[in-house]
């Protein structure tokens, strides 16, 4: 609803400030929710599309609510979907939507593994790192607003926004800090959910063999070495030590549909 | 004298009973409830009748820590047991209280009056099918992201994969 004055200088300025006002306010979880949809549409159309198994989608979505039960903003729905792709990797969007790829499924030997992964980019969202890049990327754009309404009235500069989220995420990389911070924060949901604590460095080690350390193999991340270090610490501040609740069979029964 | 004496006797209980009162206080451990859903229950095994389900960010006052569990009192004064793991020590930092956020999402509400959005779970959007219009998604991807988003799973069918699995507070 738009009220007037009846001057129009002045409600042209009061307009002014609500815009300026707007752009400098965190993103809500209504536009949260467009913005991840729309990452989320180029996540599935660059990586093969949906690998729609239900009895796989059932339990990953079954581990992933979990991991999102004990985290740190456990009060936003969360979706989780298998991309077709054999490359090996994981994402998430905002609103709660987190990928993880066939590739990376096949790597995973029991369910622990596969909850620090899907801990790894629940925290992506629970600590808004992406909806930051967007904001930042707002800020340079001189883009004061970014809002659903704006997004209808302007959806060519709202395309280039998600555009420019999407580049960061899939082509260049978030910040090295961020990624490490989502694999202490994702071994630490894990943990909470339950599963031994270990797990996530015996994945992050079995890559390592497999793509060496040289130049990072996920070159939107930091490499292996660094990744072991940063949840090993975890590990010894909180003075975990490996409980064996790694669930491989319940793992197994599903591995034969990857 | 013996009037000054009369008076420091009282004065010294007085002082030893403040700082008693002090140090209890500051003994008092405080947890926040660090979980979507979690029960408050009779005993400290995940068998025992549940006496409260408490929420996201509730504080708990810690009485007596056995293994695993908290023996905790909830503000509204109900006493029972918790599993530890769904408790943190620092008040947790849920959307809920993303007070700027949530500003900024009702201001922004009077200027898109034409957007029908609801707080939950949803698939595609007006503004999220626009972006898909734009940027030539296919019919078939935007159905997974519309399925994804609309896909269901109870709270309490994910209690029964955890207790099928032994986690958390279901751990053998």
């Amino acid at each position: 609803m738009q009220l007037s004055t009846g001057n129009e200088r002045l409600d042209k300025m009061i307009q002014g400030g609500r815009t300026l006002l707007s752009g400098l306010l965190p993103i809500g979880y209504e536009e949260e929710q467009s913005i991840g949809a729309a990452i989320a549409l180029q996540v599935v159309a660059r990586y093969g599309g949906v690998y729609d198994q239900p009895d796989l989608t059932r339990y990953v979505n079954l581990v992933g609510r979990a991991v999102a039960l004990t985290c740190d903003r456990p009060d936003i729905p969360y979706h989780f979907a298998v991309l077709t792709s054999d490359s090996i990797n994981a994402f998430a969007a905002p609103a709660g939507y987190v990928f993880v790829t066939r590739g990376l499924l096949k790597q995973t030997r029991n369910e622990a593994e596969l909850a620090a992964v899907l801990g790894h980019e629940i925290a992506h969202v629970s600590q808004k790192h992406i909806l930051e890049v967007i904001q930042r990327s707002k800020q340079i754009a001189g883009v004061s607003e970014a809002g659903l309404a704006y997004a209808n009235r302007n959806p060519d500069a709202f395309k280039g926004i998600i555009d420019a989220a999407v580049k960061t995420l899939l082509d260049d990389g978030l910040d090295q800090e961020k990624e490490l911070e989502g694999d202490r924060l994702g071994e630490v949901f894990a943990a909470r959910a339950g599963y031994d604590p270990t797990a996530y460095v015996s994945l992050l080690t079995r890559l390592r063999t497999l793509k060496g350390d040289d130049k990072a193999f996920f070159k939107t991340h930091p490499n292996f070495s660094a990744r072991i270090n940063a949840v090993q610490e975890v590990i010894q501040t909180h003075g975990w030590k490996p409980t064996g609740v790694l669930l491989e069979d319940r793992f197994t029964r599903v591995r034969g549909k990857i | 004298m013996q009037r000054h004496s009369r008076l420091v006797t009282p004065l010294v209980t007085l002082l030893f009973l403040s700082l008693y009162l002090l140090t209890a206080v500051a003994l008092a451990e405080t947890v926040f409830v660090q979980s979507k859903t979690a029960k408050l229950r009779s005993g400290k095994t995940s068998l025992d009748s549940v006496v409260a389900d408490l929420k996201f960010g509730e504080p708990l006052e810690v009485l007596n820590k056995e293994g695993s569990w908290l023996e905790v009192r909830t503000a509204r004064g109900a006493k029972g047991w918790i599993f530890a793991g769904k408790t943190t020590p620092t008040k947790p930092s849920g959307s809920e209280d993303d007070v700027l956020a949530l500003l900024g999402k009702s201001f922004r509400r009077t200027e898109a009056g034409d957007v029908t959005a609801s707080v939950g779970a949803r698939g595609l959007d007006k503004v999220s099918e626009g972006y898909a219009n734009r940027a030539g998604i296919t019919q078939r991807d935007r159905d997974a992201v519309d399925r994804m988003a609309t896909y269901r799973i109870t709270d309490q069918e994910v209690e029964d994969f955890l207790k099928s699995g032994g986690l958390g507070e279901y751990a053998k």
